[in-house]
């Protein structure tokens, strides 16, 4: 007992330490790293670059693309009014810096510079040029990590949007990805665009999400097709952020079924 | 500049735990950031890992274990908690600890490089293992990442590493010096 005691006199405040230690670094696991973000955001900030850098970048032609589409989407949205489609209310993006990558290797793992205090909630849509970005998975009041679709755990519901032949997609790290279909003998060739299928829950339908680089339909249980997902991950600047929307086909089976 | 030998002892202590815990957060800090240089094949060095290296060499098996269970909490925090980097933090202080480096080899640098390297390579597989038992990757793809993720992180970690670790080591033998001169 009195060795006990000796040693606690001898070693209090190394066990204090220890303990105190050990519950920080608890604190900071359970709140995801949370403050560590925040201070990040704040150091790092006199470094980030600003939109009007890159929208330098955008070069004409991408300008003219984008007012040509514009022209065939107000045709199409008149067109669905003419059908008595409800339009959709467009949801105004965020615009956020990237301003961190991955903490580790075996994440696919973004961090934004924009969190709660703007108006990110988890669960929103990250889109980039080029297409579909990732999912935000955590929230600080000035940071906001976003899980990629390239991440391996990562599941998105797509579809090939020349056959409207559907299947999974999971991420391989990279900026490549592996589709599953459905179906035993879908229709698909090398060069086809891939965007969200409208059955997805998480994602808006219709985003484009890459080009299919190979297929292997002999591949077991299912066919599957390697992509080369689209938006430039390693290289982005800046993405926008959506709220997500619910797919109008779900929300109107929702609705059929009650 | 103040005396750091004429503080009083827990003055000293205190002062030694928040330069040990300013360090960790500097390395907590840098590792969601791709600075030039330090990246290879889109990964960078794992400062958490160099830490718990450069604080294992020289102090017991406990200490290790304990710095990898603390850094390893916070790494799950940064990036996912499933599975765990306090695992392959702990085997890599554990091991650390009791390689008894002063035993077979002398210069430190270069040691501590070569420790780094094995250690890192030594977490990834811990790591890939975890992956092959949580089961929602498949087995390919995770020791064909793993291939890649080890040697890239490995390569430039150990490169790293006496940054970190020439001014903690300084540090930390200063301090154990005014501690037996006290």
């Amino acid at each position: 007992m009195d060795t006990l005691r000796r040693w606690w006199d001898r070693n209090w405040l190394q066990v204090a330490l220890i303990g105190l230690v050990i519950s920080t670094a608890w604190v900071a696991r359970q709140t995801q790293g949370g403050s560590l973000f925040e201070v990040y955001q704040l150091l790092t900030r006199p470094f980030q670059s600003n939109p009007s850098k890159q929208e330098l970048l955008t070069n004409a032609k991408v300008v003219e693309m984008e007012a040509k589409l514009q022209q065939v989407e107000k045709e199409n949205q008149k067109l669905r009014e003419l059908l008595g489609y409800v339009a959709k209310n467009q949801q105004q993006a965020i615009a956020a810096p990237i301003v961190g990558r991955g903490a580790d290797h075996w994440w696919q793992q973004i961090t934004l510079g924009r969190g709660s205090n703007d108006g990110i909630k988890e669960d929103f849509v990250v889109t980039a040029p080029g297409g579909l970005v990732g999912r935000v998975s955590s929230v600080t009041a000035h940071t906001s990590r976003v899980m990629l679709i390239s991440d391996p755990s990562s599941r998105v519901g797509v579809m090939i949007n020349r056959s409207r032949f559907m299947g999974v997609m999971r991420g391989k790290s990279g900026n490549k990805a592996v589709m599953q279909f459905f179906e035993r003998v879908p229709d698909v060739r090398r060069g086809d665009v891939v965007t969200t299928s409208s059955a997805s829950e998480l994602f808006p339908s219709g985003l484009p999400v890459g080009r299919v680089e190979s297929v292997n339909l002999s591949q077991s249980p299912a066919p599957e097709a390697v992509i080369a997902l689209s938006a430039p991950t390693s290289v982005l600047e800046w993405v926008a952020v959506y709220p997500v929307e619910k797919n109008t086909d779900s929300e109107t089976s929702q609705a059929n079924s009650k | 500049m103040i005396q750091i030998s004429r503080l009083p002892y827990y003055g000293r202590q205190m002062l030694n735990w928040g330069v040990t815990i300013a360090s960790v957060i500097v390395c907590a800090l840098i590792l969601p950031s791709r600075l030039p240089g330090m990246e290879l094949l889109g990964i960078g060095p794992n400062w958490l890992l160099i830490w718990v290296v450069a604080w294992s060499v020289k102090r017991s098996v406990l200490q290790g274990a304990i710095a990898g269970l603390a850094l390893g909490l916070i790494q799950d925090g940064m990036t996912s908690l499933h599975p765990s980097h306090t695992l392959s933090l702990m085997c890599v202080g554990i091991l650390t600890a009791s390689l008894k480096k002063q035993r077979y080899v002398q210069e430190d640098f270069i040691s501590v490089a070569l420790i780094v390297f094995g250690m890192t390579v030594v977490a990834e597989t811990v790591l890939a293992l975890q992956f092959s038992l949580v089961g929602d990757r498949s087995l390919a793809e995770i020791w064909t990442d793993h291939q890649q993720i080890a040697l890239s992180s490995a390569i430039l970690s150990s490169l790293w590493a006496p940054i970190l670790y020439y001014p903690l080591n300084l540090w930390w033998e200063k301090m154990n010096w005014i501690e037996n001169n006290a």
